[in-house]
């Protein structure tokens, strides 16, 4: 019974139109869009060393892990230099970031830094990452330092060299300096999160095929789902190998866009293939949730619940980036709780920490919290599956 | 006899509304019977109930012997239904539909290949096995549907007005096909409200209105419930009034009215009427165009029982 509604249940999905549109070709045709509208602005942007100012206080000088990690990211003699930084008083800073000669400063007020920018962009947004970074691997750096500080001490060694400590601390604990060095090294450019947005939204259409799989097997759905409730078939069976079926279709889907993207339009996902991979398969999963959920909740007709899906999809990846990276950046910002329950920010977060760290970290976060969703989806649409009797159909 | 089907005191309500008020009904075995009645009327509920895909407010529904339960499993195997609305898939053929539906009864795809086949050819469908449904016309679409709903060869068989909006040939072919289905064997309960389909097919009918029975029997019985006996029908052009006070002085006449150029004369009994009123047209020297008597039919009771056409 599995195999046999498993089998059907592709084909119509791979003779459905309006499917092979929005999980096939859309995506397709975005692609190569924004391939088309991006192309000159890659170009300007490739391997440009970024200008900013520090402001030169007395916060700054003593914060060792700051002065380190930005020396050496402006290291002049270094190949992969990633910032031109000067260090200046704030009112000069404030002139420079006013003309555009720097795309913005960063100040010390005790240990917390404050980032000043004009305007938002890639630029600033690597600045403000790279200094995220610093701080959240100053306290694993801080407490190292101070152990191995309080240890030369107890030996005996009073002439403790502070700052060499922390810039080994630094390379020996987290690699941060080369982890910068190879960032630097990187092609950064706008489109590739918008690719990162057009896989998020591929994943997040699979939700029409789930709300198609459900819609088909409940009789206060659709015709064909009173047929298959008469039959001596458990309602499970049917909507679990609908599902697989959608899921199926939906993975085949971003097989063809990845192949597209990487052969015919040439873009690199960098070298993570099997978490690109196992991030895609989880985003679909999501997808899949969604579309199960809506499909079992809303009780409106098929078009009007793919129409949810498809304004839920665009709306999400509008909101991580994918018609300008400055709104991802704007609701980062200013709502952080809409992109940290957004679906398609956590695809696109998530391919964008494996393309921008050496790290996994945040990779993993979105992931897990790409899980939390899934489960959370799911159960809701369990829970109202389970009637088998319908007050109305 | 065996009933296949029986429902005791069924009541379903939609929240002030009673859809299904008392409803008690058994369906013999190897019988067809019909469930008559105008939209609305409870019949599409009586059978979503019975088949146990909607709560039911009270009452008891068995079929084969055993209460029915949406995982009665064993039930359902042996239960086909054809529902009103058309429920086939666009993007299958005509065979990938039937063999996806009869594929949800039948495992073995030997035995389904084969009961595809005759499913195919009971609703001749042969011509068009490899047409996918939007390519076909409405009345092989309703082929198509039923075809769907009883592949498997089921002992029960649920057919919902599956001849609305059909033309006559393929109305004639899936009646046909299910007076076939009755002589395999099968136990067919019939929804329409179209009353001569139930006066060819079904050996006894229950007139349904509001949720309730008002009337069950054969059709010969639920005949008899009419108090007219005999309706004589005459085309004549500007009949004067008086002859109309005439022909209401018979006293076995029931009821008399002339419209649009018909007359129509309802008798309480049904004796050498129509050759009364030849004669009365003669004496009287009123020229006719046609003449013709009928019985009472089925809607004739309806409309004595509840005050509206079948078709409302």
């Amino acid at each position: 019974m599995f195999l046999h509604n498993f089998k059907y249940s592709l084909k119509t999905l791979f003779k459905n139109k309006m499917l092979i549109f929005w999980t096939f070709a859309f995506p397709i045709i975005l692609g190569t869009f924004f391939n088309m509208a991006f192309a000159d602005v890659i170009n300007k942007e490739k391997l440009s060393i970024i200008d900013i100012a520090i402001i030169d206080n007395e916060d700054y000088q003593n914060n060792k892990i700051f002065k380190t990690a930005f020396e050496s990211l402006s290291d002049e003699n270094s190949e992969d230099q990633m910032f031109n930084t000067k260090l200046l008083d704030e009112e000069k800073a404030k002139e420079m970031l006013n003309k555009e000669e720097i795309v913005g400063y960063l100040k010390m007020q005790g240990n917390d830094p404050k980032l000043v920018f004009q305007k938002n962009g890639v630029n600033q947004t690597i600045f403000k990452y790279v200094v995220e970074e610093i701080v959240q691997r100053s306290s694993i750096v801080e407490n190292i330092s101070k152990d191995e500080i309080k240890k030369q001490i107890e030996q005996g060694n009073f002439a403790v060299d502070a700052e060499s400590i922390v810039k080994r601390v630094i390379n020996e604990t987290s690699n941060t300096e080369i982890e910068f060095e190879n960032t630097a090294n990187k092609n950064l450019n706008y489109m590739m999160i918008e690719f990162y947005t057009l896989i998020a939204m591929t994943c997040l259409y699979g939700g029409i095929l789930g709300m198609v799989a459900i819609n088909q097997t409940l009789p206060n759905m659709s015709n064909k789902g009173k047929r298959v409730a008469v039959a001596p078939t458990k309602k499970g069976t049917i909507i679990l190998s609908s599902l697989l079926a959608g899921y199926v279709a939906q993975l085949l889907g971003l097989v063809i866009l990845f192949a597209y993207t990487i052969f015919a339009l040439k873009v690199d996902y960098g070298e993570h293939t099997g978490l690109v991979i196992l991030l895609a398969m989880i985003g679909s999963l999501t997808g899949l949730s969604m579309g199960v959920a809506v499909g079992t909740l809303s009780k409106k007709s098929e078009g009007a619940k793919s129409g949810i899906l498809i304004a839920i999809t665009m709306t999400g990846c509008f909101f991580a980036g994918m018609m300008g990276v400055t709104l991802k950046y704007v609701i980062d910002k200013g709502m952080p709780i809409i992109n940290k329950i957004n679906p398609a920010n956590m695809i696109t977060d998530g391919f964008y920490s494996l393309y921008y760290y050496n790290t996994l970290d945040r990779f993993w976060f979105n992931v897990a919290s790409l899980g939390v969703l899934c489960v959370v989806l799911i159960t809701i649409s369990f829970l109202s599956l389970r009637r088998q009797k319908y007050d109305s159909i | 006899m065996n009933n296949v089907i029986e429902v005791k005191n069924l009541v379903k309500e939609y929240k002030e509304l009673k859809a299904i008020d008392n409803l008690s009904f058994e369906v013999h075995e190897g019988e067809i019977l019909g469930l008559l009645g105008p939209n609305g009327s409870g019949k599409s509920t009586t059978i979503n109930c019975v088949l146990s895909l909607l709560k039911t407010s009270k009452g008891s529904i068995k079929i084969f012997g055993e209460e029915m339960k949406p995982d009665s499993y064993e039930i359902k195997r042996k239960i086909g239904v054809i529902f009103q609305d058309v429920a086939v898939f666009d993007e299958l053929t005509v065979y990938q539909n039937i063999d996806y539906f009869c594929g949800l009864y039948i495992q073995d795809k030997v035995t389904r290949k084969k009961y595809v086949q005759d499913a195919i050819e009971l609703v001749g469908l042969q011509d068009f096995v490899k047409f996918y449904p939007k390519k076909l016309s409405g009345g092989l679409l309703r082929r198509l549907n039923i075809a769907c709903g009883i592949a498997h060869k089921p002992k029960l068989i649920f057919l919902d007005e599956p001849t609305v909006a059909v033309d006559p040939q393929s109305r004639n072919n899936i009646l046909d096909g299910i007076k076939k289905l009755r002589n395999d064997g099968a136990t067919i309960v019939y929804t329409t409200h179209y009353m001569e389909e139930v006066e060819i097919l079904c050996d006894r009918v229950i007139i349904l209105d509001k949720g309730k029975i008002l009337a069950q029997g054969t059709t010969e019985e639920v005949k008899e419930l009419a108090k007219i006996d005999e309706k004589v029908t005459v085309e004549v052009n500007n009949l004067d009034s008086s002859y109309i006070e005439k022909i209401k002085q018979n006293s076995n006449v029931d009821e008399v009215t002339y419209t649009d150029g018909v007359l129509l004369v309802k008798y309480k009994e049904g004796k050498n009427n129509l050759v009364d009123m030849v004669e009365f047209l003669k004496k009287e020297n009123i020229k006719y165009n046609k003449i013709n008597s009928e019985k009472p039919t089925l809607n004739d009771v309806f409309l004595e029982l509840t005050g509206k056409e079948l078709r409302d």
